[in-house]
């Protein structure tokens, strides 16, 4: 699509507030820019990732000096917002439960979940500046 | 929670395919093309690697 065909801004509103809302809860940024139906659809698909991967026993990384990779485990994880904040603030065991023959798909849910909220606040950007309608 | 690994990769699909056809695609018809495209990608995918992968040991 070519600039001049690309879809016209949404009237008011603010980037920074848009990108903040859309990393704080799965949509909100969406539903600030009047893409309600979206935002809903991307609230229960998000949530429900996040909250199957805490289900399967998934664990909430943290960065682990000795495994380097955890850096970007953990960035993913804080990539699902209040979702992962509230999570590490009302779960008492985060790690997971190794054991459990769900766990390596419940790290998945939620490692996905972070990544699909990221992706979200880049389509709020690219919707705030016209780049996609 | 239901320990079965086929609903576990169901459900990742479901939710993966849904996800990527809501952000990737517009207009209903085309939405629901690339969902049931990418979710039966994966269940197949998954499937037919499981049976490449089985003749070899799971503990060397």
């Amino acid at each position: 699509m070519s600039r001049s065909e690309a879809p016209a801004r949404p009237a008011g509103g603010n980037l920074f507030v848009a990108l903040l809302l859309a990393w704080l809860f799965p949509g909100l940024g969406h539903a600030y820019l009047g893409k309600r139906g979206a935002a809903l659809l991307y609230a229960v698909i998000v949530t429900a990732a996040f909250l199957l991967g805490l289900g399967y026993h998934g664990k909430l990384y943290v960065h682990e000096p000795d495994h380097p990779l955890t850096v970007l485990a953990t960035f993913a994880c804080y990539g699902a917002g209040l979702l992962n904040i509230a999570s590490r603030l009302l779960i008492e065991n985060t790690g997971g439960n190794i054991l459990s023959p769900t766990f390596e798909y419940g790290c998945a849910f939620i490692l996905t979940a972070g990544m699909m909220n990221l992706l979200l606040m880049l389509d709020a950007y690219d919707i705030f500046t016209g780049t996609k309608g | 929670m239901p320990q079965d690994h086929f609903l576990a990769m169901f459900l990742y699909a479901l939710l993966t395919a849904g996800f990527f056809a809501l952000l990737w695609r517009s207009g209903r018809r085309e939405r629901w093309r690339y969902f049931f495209f990418v979710l039966l990608t994966m269940l197949v995918g998954a499937i037919a690697a499981g049976w490449v992968m089985y003749p070899f040991p799971a503990h060397p």
